[in-house]
């Protein structure tokens, strides 16, 4: 077939669309194509230059980014205004998803560090689609709870870790003293 | 040599004609930018009071039946929603249509006869009741009022004589363009407003988001919340007034329904007419106490203070009687009677708006400004 012909009749369901990069975050990954038809209807595509202040500590919180492109430094400051890196973050990976059902302030603050294109997901949109499409809703928060309960255990098991290797230190040092 | 003054005098003849070109040139492009921006503000104007009634009954009836086509779209697309909400209203509306006609008919037909015969009765009461104040202060002058009130029923009778062909084009307009727009509205709306709210910057995106769902869910409860008010109170008076042998029920109905829109003196100016047509047709007896009893106690203490009012109205939408009054007069000196019964309702849209944005901030603290330096201190 000729070229052109190929271009026209193309599918839009390739690497570049909005559908791809959702069906491939593994919040998303269990979705029906209907679900993430809607989803991709409801999202927001941000784009940011760089070091572009997303979102500061203590902002309202009212949803998650998913990163499509560029990087986010997720960092804290102490009281004495000293930067801490958290997190980097890449494509593929997603914040904020914490506030997504709860309204809080933001308990970091987001920066990118290149020029990033964010996809955001906000408790308003979630709430909308409840009344109109409560199934999908679900399923969207489904996956959205399955990854954060993943993630509370893996926090959990660290803290635990961590728990466990203070204890030892200290016993150490009592041992040493 | 520097001196401007003989710099001046060393311009040749052809350069000072240049520079006065030059100069009439900078002008004439100033007045014409100037008039040029005038008229387009004239012509914004104009093309916002053709489409600024279309553009508000189109958003009120969004409003009204978006609930309907959301329980739809759990089964449905939302167009296919819409369509059925459409058919459904149509034949709702046919129905009223058919059932108003008649009375409509009648009531245009009798008010020729009718009006001027009440405009005598208020005459005749005027001038026994100036003549019983004459008697008991005879220094009071004679202001003419019965005949003042007289010609100024008769330039009410032109008036709506001329003006009624005119407002049926008007409406004719209306009941095209209304459902057009209120389809789109229907189908469109959600995505109309995230593409107004995407053009806020980044950093203030997401509170603009949030303020404009927030806003946009008090607004259809209370636009949805003062039309079923207004339609449940003028059901009320239409089906009390139909139950004594006063003419024109439906009409007066009607009447009482759209006024009860403005708090305060709508419900006043509403029972006017019917107290003054059952005054003149059916005298001061049992119907009449019973008109009036309907007007106050049941329709407006009972039905609308008692029983819709906690039940519709968020107290969010109070206004005080001041600003009432404000929106009344300055509705009415911008767009007639619409702006006086819209104007009400505008104002409580702008307030609801501040409030939940005064909300908002009180919940969290607002971003600081994005002038703030973003780039990292310590990296």
């Amino acid at each position: 077939m000729d070229p052109l012909w190929i271009n026209i009749f193309r599918k839009k369901l390739d690497e570049e669309s909005l559908a791809y990069f959702l069906k491939h975050l593994p919040i998303f990954a269990e979705l029906s194509p209907r679900a993430l038809a809607t989803l991709e209807n409801l999202v927001h595509v941000r784009n940011y230059e760089t070091y572009e202040t997303i979102f500061a500590e203590g902002d309202p919180g009212s949803g998650m980014y998913m990163i499509r492109k560029g990087s986010v430094q997720i960092y804290a400051c102490d009281q004495n205004g000293a930067e801490e890196e958290l997190a980097r973050l890449i494509p593929g990976d997603f914040f904020g998803e914490t506030t997504l059902t709860a309204p809080a302030p933001r308990s970091a603050s987001a920066r990118t560090m290149e020029t990033t294109e964010l996809v955001g997901l906000f408790r308003a949109d979630i709430l909308e689609l409840a009344e109109r499409k409560p199934s999908i809703s679900s399923s969207i928060l489904l996956g959205l709870t399955r990854v954060v309960s993943e993630r509370l255990q893996a926090a959990s098991q660290e803290i635990r870790r961590l728990r466990k290797q203070s204890s030892e230190q200290v016993s150490r040092e009592n041992i040493e003293t | 040599m520097n001196n401007p003054v003989q710099k001046y005098r060393g311009w040749s003849r052809a350069q000072a004609a240049m520079a006065f070109l030059i100069l009439a040139a900078a002008i004439a492009c100033g007045l014409s930018v100037y008039s040029s921006a005038s008229s387009l503000i004239g012509v914004s104007r104009t093309a916002f009071s053709v489409l600024f009634l279309p553009l508000l009954f189109s958003l009120v009836l969004a409003f009204l039946l978006d609930p309907l086509v959301t329980q739809l779209e759990k089964l449905f697309s939302r167009t296919v929603s819409i369509f059925f909400v459409y058919v459904l209203t149509l034949g709702l509306a046919t129905l009223l249509v058919l059932w108003l006609v008649p009375h409509l008919q009648e009531f245009w037909g009798n008010m020729r006869t009718d009006f001027p015969r009440y405009t005598h009765q208020a005459i005749e009461g005027l001038k026994r009741s100036m003549a019983a104040l004459h008697d008991r202060f005879p220094f009071i002058e004679d202001y003419g009022l019965p005949m003042k009130l007289r010609s100024w029923a008769e330039q009410l009778m032109a008036a709506i004589l001329a003006q009624t062909p005119q407002s049926a084009m008007k409406i004719g307009g209306l009941l095209i363009l209304v459902p057009l727009f209120t389809f789109f509205f229907l189908r469109d709306g959600r995505r109309i407003m995230s593409a107004c709210v995407a053009l806020a910057p980044n950093r203030h995106f997401e509170m603009a988001h949030d303020l404009s769902y927030l806003v946009s869910r008090q607004l259809s409860q209370f636009v949805r919340g003062r039309v079923l008010e207004a339609i449940i109170v003028g059901l009320v008076i239409a089906g009390g007034l139909s139950l004594t042998d006063i003419r024109y029920a439906p009409m007066l109905g009607i009447f009482a329904g759209v006024t009860n829109l403005i708090p305060y003196i709508g419900p006043i100016i509403g029972m006017i007419p019917g107290l003054l047509i059952a005054f003149a047709d059916l005298g001061v007896g049992g119907q009449f106490w019973w008109i009036v009893i309907l007007y106050i106690l049941i329709a407006q203490v009972l039905v609308d203070n008692f029983i819709l009012i906690p039940i519709l109205i968020s107290r969010v939408s109070n206004l005080h009687p001041l600003l009432v009054f404000f929106a009344i007069i300055i509705g009415g000196k911008l767009y007639g009677v619409i702006g006086m019964i819209i104007g009400v309702p505008i104002v409580s849209v702008v307030k609801i708006t501040l409030l939940e944005i005064r909300t908002y901030r009180r919940n969290f603290r607002l971003p600081e400004s994005a002038l703030e330096s973003d780039r990292p201190h310590n990296l």
